[in-house]
Formats: structure tokens, sequence, C-alpha cells
């Protein structure tokens, strides 16, 4: 029998609980969540039960029958204790006193007969129309806008309505104010135009950025490569520096340098030019901003890994190629270039699944406009989830937002884990001698 | 063709390793450059073929001044200490890399590499990886590569140092039957004097950034310009004695004296360079000393003999005298064959 390191176990431990906590435990709330309806209205906790305009309005969509949206719909006026103490309280105990006698535990469906009976009203007559409303209004018994704690209470109050009991679950299942589990988040994304847009965005963004990051970045590396040392070291700094500014700061440079009495503006007055906003004036503009802002700062990822591949080529390899005959371009195109296919096979992995969820430069730039013009997937599902000017957070819905992301890098890493098949790199030597 | 280097200096920053330096490489012939490590050869190589600036001095490739052209029009083949093989390259494509440089067409290159291949004898390995290459069929890839181009020289940096010593002495006849059968002038840089001595028609030994002296390898051995030359060619090496110069003749100690040649004027000084093959009992007697180590070479033996004045004179001997350490001997010098030196190390 094994016997256990607990010493090991023991070290591990804290590794274990960290990729429980920060690892698994987000995407297992993102899967959660993504399958409820949760918002800003349902609250994270339990609800209660309340039927309002817009959900009478749901439910109707849903094929409720008519008459039963009518008794929904149609306020009711019962004459009870509740509503006769409220009378007493606002006309007078002999007006309360004698509208009960008169109309003790009435039902009356609407407004009009309501009123009515309050005319009937003669020792402590109720002069005044509008005092009249005022009385009926005390009246009104209705299952609208009432708030019912527990769901007995609510269906109690249905059947007191006498509204068909076939249709009690639709509408209790409507007024519950709490979150359900649903699978509609799903189908929703799945049939709005408005994902299509995220999706195609999505792409256009990883796709443009992943092409200006690696051909940028081997562009620098071999330039830098190219330059005396003291320049290229000057060089490549400057090349690094967006990478290490704060993103808010870098941002925040590309604003000034964008805005419509910013750098270019300005400069652009002095020969004529009209100013305008040159970050968010068409999404053309948008799109190369935010392709220029995340390429600048991926191409120094892409530089510094390149460059150092480029330094382990041995000497003698491109001193042997010179006197093969070949040019530097023909240099870079045959020796360098080849020998720099894993590193540009990692830059374009790595940035791929960066750039799938990576939002925060696009969120401090344009934030997805003009309109949605640049509003990638996840940046939609940090919109619909955690910051909407409508106001309602869609907790749910933006889950299965960043659900689907997750699930759509789970198979783009796995896939690349395929392809790099790393115990093959390691076991080839790259180098000789 | 002619190669001819003339004044050429080269300096690093501040540090100038080759100081005025003149070499001609006639056509069809192989030279060594040969020297301690440190010397400047590689330097001088480099220069040659475009990799490194002259920062003076012109280099001649036949009638044509080349110095200034960049390597890539200097035609010239190199073979690297590495080899410097393309690794992501199959080894036809290695070979053939010099001509798809120049865009030929692809019939025309795979006959070039075939007929390469065939004479370095790799025409079965064009489709491996240099990775999958012994070291001696790298040294043949390497070498195919910079011959297929037929370029008007070839130079050769110490291409025989990653070999063991068999494969050693295989390449090195190789590379000189390859480079009689092309026939193109080579230049062969080396640390090793055996490599340089077997291989070469002639031999540039250099020290210290200047060719000391530039000869027939056998010119070299017999006929040394200086001490350093004579030093630093043969195995086991030369041993120098000083002598006491007394009355037109050189008394060494133990008594034996040697006559100074009258073409020489007596000297206070004078060193005297005693060859191993040129001490020992078949020469007489005359110069005595202790045996303090005897190093067995298979069929020659080699002795360390002390002699009374302190220093130690070497001498090789055929295997099974049955001498051993310790003993006293009294063995001749072959007077013929000493070289003497003054002081400065100038040969007399
Ligand atoms: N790039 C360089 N910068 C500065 N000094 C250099 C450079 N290359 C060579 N040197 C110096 O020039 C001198 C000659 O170097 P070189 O490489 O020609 O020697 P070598 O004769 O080939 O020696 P080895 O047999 O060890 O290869 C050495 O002192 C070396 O330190
Ligand atoms: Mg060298």
């Amino acid at each position: 029998m094994k016997r256990i390191n607990w010493l090991g176990l023991g070290l591990l431990a804290p590794a274990f609980c960290i990729v429980i906590f920060f690892f698994l435990a987000p995407v297992i709330l993102t899967g959660f969540f993504a399958f409820t309806n949760m918002s800003t209205s349902t609250g994270v906790t339990g609800g209660e039960y309340v039927l309002n305009q817009t959900g009478l309005r749901a439910i109707e969509d849903k094929g409720l029958p008519e008459a039963t949206l009518k008794q929904l719909k149609n306020a009711g006026y019962r004459v009870d204790a509740k509503g006769l103490a409220a009378m007493a309280e606002q006309f007078g105990e002999n007006a309360a006193a004698e509208f009960a006698e008169l109309h003790g535990d009435a039902l009356f469906t609407s407004r009009r007969d309501m009123e009515r009976a309050l005319k009937d009203l003669r020792a402590n007559q109720i002069r005044s129309t509008r005092d009249r409303k005022a009385a009926a209004e005390l009246f009104k018994r209705s299952v609208l806008n009432e708030r019912f704690a527990t769901e007995d209470e609510f269906r109690a109050v249905l059947i007191e309505a006498n509204i068909n009991p076939a249709d009690h679950d639709a509408i209790v299942m409507q007024a519950y104010s709490g979150w359900v589990w649903t699978k509609e988040n799903i189908e929703l994304i799945f049939t709005l135009p408005s994902s299509l847009r995220y999706a195609m965005n999505t792409l256009m963004y990883v796709g443009l950025t992943l092409s200006f990051n690696v051909l940028f970045g081997l562009f620098l590396a071999i330039s830098i490569f190219y330059l005396p040392p003291r320049t290229s070291a000057i060089f490549s700094t400057i090349w690094f520096l967006p990478r290490v500014l704060p993103p808010v700061l870098y941002v925040l440079m590309w604003k000034w340098f964008t805005w419509d009495t910013g750098f270019i503006a300005t400069t652009l007055s002095w020969v004529g030019v009209a100013p305008k906003n040159w970050m968010l004036d068409t999404s053309t503009h948008a799109w190369v901003v935010i392709v220029l802002i995340n390429g600048f700062v991926g191409a120094s990822l892409g530089m510094i890994l390149f460059s150092s591949a480029i330094k382990a080529i041995p000497t003698s390899m491109l001193h042997a190629s010179e006197v093969d005959g070949a040019s530097r371009i023909q240099q870079a195109r045959y020796i360098i270039l080849p020998q720099l296919r894993w590193p540009i096979l990692f830059v374009t992995s790595y940035q791929t699944l960066s750039l799938l969820t990576s939002f925060e430069y696009i969120l401090l730039s344009t934030d997805g406009g003009p309109g949605r013009a640049t509003e990638v997937w996840s940046l939609a599902a940090f919109h619909t989830a955690l910051n909407n000017y409508g106001g309602n957070l869609q907790y749910g819905l933006g889950a299965a937002f960043a659900m689907l992301l997750v699930i759509i890098g789970i198979i783009a890493s796995l896939t690349y884990l395929r392809f790099f098949n790393f115990r093959e790199m390691i076991a080839k030597p790259r180098i000789e001698g | 063709m002619q190669l001819q280097l003339k004044n050429f200096t080269k300096r690093f920053g501040d540090l100038t390793v080759i100081e005025n330096l003149d070499l001609t490489v006639n056509s069809g012939e192989m030279i060594a450059l040969l020297g301690p490590s440190g010397c400047g050869k590689s330097t001088t190589l480099f220069a040659i073929c475009g990799i490194h600036r002259m920062d003076e001095g012109e280099l001649l490739f036949g009638d044509r001044e080349v110095s200034d052209l960049p390597s890539q029009k200097r035609n010239v083949g190199v073979v690297f200490q590495n080899y410097a093989l393309y690794p992501h390259m199959s080894v036809f494509e290695n070979i053939a890399f010099p001509l798809t440089i120049k865009k030929q067409s692809a019939s025309d290159i795979e006959r070039q590499v075939n007929e390469i291949a065939e004479l370095v004898y790799i025409g079965e390995l064009l489709k491996r990886r240099p990775a999958e290459l012994s070291g001696g069929q790298q040294q043949r890839v390497a070498l195919a590569r910079a011959l297929v181009r037929k370029p008007d020289f070839l130079l050769l940096d110490e291409p025989l140092a990653n070999l063991d010593a068999k494969l050693r002495l295989e390449m090195r006849s190789e590379i000189r039957r390859i480079q009689q059968e092309t026939g193109i002038a080579a230049i062969l840089v080396t640390h090793d004097q055996v490599e340089a001595m077997s291989m070469c028609d002639r031999i540039a030994l250099m020290d210290a950034g200047k060719i000391v002296q530039f000869d027939q390898p056998s010119v070299l051995y017999t006929d040394p310009a200086n001490k350093f030359v004579a030093s630093f060619l043969g195995n086991p090496p030369i041993s120098f004695i000083d002598p006491i110069v007394d009355s037109g003749a050189l008394m060494l100690p133990g008594g034996l004296s040697i006559a100074i040649p009258e073409n020489i004027s007596a000297q206070s000084k004078v060193q005297l360079g005693i060859r191993p093959e040129s001490f020992g009992p078949q020469f007489g007697t005359g110069l005595p000393g202790k045996v303090c180590f005897v190093e067995m070479q298979g069929r020659e033996e080699l002795f360390d003999v002390l002699l009374a004045d302190g220093s130690l004179v070497r001498s090789i001997q055929p295997a099974g005298s049955g001498i051993n350490v310790g003993a006293q001997i009294d063995w001749g010098v072959a007077a013929d064959n000493v070289l003497m030196f003054d002081q400065n190390g100038a040969r007399l």
C-alpha cells in the first residue's frame, strides 16, 4: 500500500485552494449564473410575488385567456373591514358604519358600480365627486400591484378574485419577482441579431489586433536585430512603454490624441481640416484606434519574444547565410523567420486567448461605440451584466455571454495544446552546436 | 585565381588585432593560417570573406579589388568551425541554399547539388536534417555547401576541431582530396600544426597579429625564422639550452662544445635549439644528464633529460631501450641540426 505523503499534500494545499477559488470557482459560478434570470429586479436572493402592468403584458403575450386577463386588469371592489376602517378614518365613523350597513361585504366589478353604491349614503353623504372617487379607491381590491411575501398568500388572493384555477400557475410564475432557473438566456443569445454582431466584432477585433501584434512585433524584432546595440536598446524600450503604462493613462493619452480638441484635430485644423473626434467619428475610426491601442500593447510582447529567439540563432549561421549570398531580406526570410516558428505560434495562440477575453482597452477608449460598432463579446457580457444604461443589470444574461466565451476559450486552448504538441517540441533540438 | 591581402589592419575599438599583414595565396594552392589561440587567424579569415570590414589595406581576388564588397558579392565558400548548417532545412536544401538565393532553376540546382554531394560522399543523406547527422557528415555537408557555388576561394575555419581523433585523420585527407579535385585555392585556419603540415602546401605561421614565417611546412620545420617558429612546430617540441660562448665555440653543460659557424658573428649570448630527434646515444656522447621522465608513445619513447645546469632536453628514441627514470645517461647531439638564436629569438 502506498503511504500518503502528508507533508507533500500539505505543501500542495495552498495551490489547490488557489486553483479552486480563483480558477475553478469563477468558471463554475459563471455557468451557474448563466442558467438563471438574475437581474437587478430579481436580486440575487429570493423574491416576493407581485403582478404589475409589465408582468400583465408579459403573460398576455404568453397567451393567457382574455377572460382571466380582464379579471386581473379590472380592479375589483370589496366592501370589507379593511376598507371600512380606512373610510372611517377619512370620512368619519358614521359614514363608515352607514356604508357597512348598506353594502357590507358587497362586491363590485367596476369603479362606476362602486361609486354608485357610495351615492347610496344618506345620512353621511359624500358630496363631491372627487371625494367619492377617493372613497371608492379605499375599497379597491386587486391582484395588481399588491406585494405578497409568500406564494400561498398570492394564490389565496387569486382564488378570492375568482380567477380560473387553470391560469394560476402561469400568473404565479410571472408574479414571482425573484430569480428562477431558465435556459432562456442561451436561447436569447442565439436569436438576438445583436449577438451575431458582437461575434463579428470579436472576430474582427481578434483578427486585426493579432495580425498587427505578430507582424509588427516581427518587424520590430528584426529591425532591432539589425540596429546597433545602443539604438536598439532605446528603440525597444520605447516600444515597451505601452505595456508598462497603466491602461487608464495609456488610453487617456490616446483620447487626448484623438479628441475633437486634441492633437490630431488641432494639428489638422492648421491645414484646414474641420476638427472632429478622430476616435468616435465613424466606426472605421473607432476600429483603427482600437486595433492600434491594443496592437501597440501586444506588439511589445511579440517583440521581446521574437528578439530573444533571434538572438538565440548562432551568429555563425547568420554569417554563413551572408557568405552564401543572402541579402538582409533573404536572411530574414530564409534563416530568421523559419527559426521563429515556435515563438510566432506561441504568440498567436496566447494572444488569441487573451484578446478574446480582454476588453479593458475598448471599454476605456470607445466603450463599444460609436453605437455598438466596437462592442465585442466580452464587452457585451460586461455591459449586460454589470454596467448598462438601462439600469437593469442582467446578471444571468451577461453570465451566459461570458459562459459561451469560456467554452470557446477552452476549445481554443485545447486545440492549441494539441497543435503545439509540447512533448515533440521539447524533444526537437532547435539549434545545433 | 590568386588572392592577395596587402597591408591588412584590423582593429576592434582601440584594440589593434592585426597590423599590416600581407598574404598571397596562389591559384590551386592550399595554405594554412597557423598560430596560437587569439593570434588573429579567424579575424583574417573573416576579413577575407567579408564578415569583418578591413580597417586598412586591400584585398585582391585575381585583379579584382574586393575590400569594399559585402560578403554576398565575394564568391567565397566558408566552412565554419561549428559548420553553421541551417537546422530547419534538409541537407539538400542546405547545400542548395547558395544557389536558391541566386534564383537558379530547380533542375540546375538539383544537378549541381547531386554532383557536389557525390564528390563529398553524402549522396544518400540528402533528405535528412542536420540534427540527424554525425559530426563528420555535418562537416561534409558544410563543405558541400561551401563548394556548390564554385567559389573562387575556399575558407575553412578550424574545420576539424569538433571531430574525434579518428574522424579528424580521415577528414584531413578528405578535405585535401576534395580541394585538389576541385582545384580551388583554399585557406585553412588551424592551431594544430599536424593538421597544417599534413594538409597544406604552405603554412603562414601567425603570432600576435603578424605572419612570422610563410613557407612550405618542411622549410618551417628545418629552417625556422625565429625561436617562436621553432618552438611552435614539432611534436614533441624543441628544447632550448643556454650555452656559454667561449672563443668561437659554444660550451654546453657537460663539456660538449659546438663550433660557431663562420658566417655567424660571435655573440655574448646565444640560445641553442635541439629537436628531440637530434639528441640521443646514436650521436655519440658529450651531453650527460639524468632521465627525469619517460613517456611511452607506442613505437617510440620520449625522454626528458635534466642537464647539469638545470635545463631540460627532450629526446625521442625507438621503443625498447630499457632506460628508466633516474638513469644517468651521456648522449650526443647532431651538431648539424642544432638551431641557433640570438637573445631576441632571431635565428642566427
Ligand atoms: N568582435 C571582437 N571584438 C573585440 N575583440 C575581438 C573580436 N573578435 C576577436 N577579437 C580579438 O581579436 C583577437 C584575435 O581573435 P581571433 O578570433 O582572430 O583569434 P583566433 O586566432 O581565431 O583564435 P582561436 O584559435 O582561439 O580561434 C583576440 O584577441 C580576440 O580577443
Ligand atoms: Mg578562431
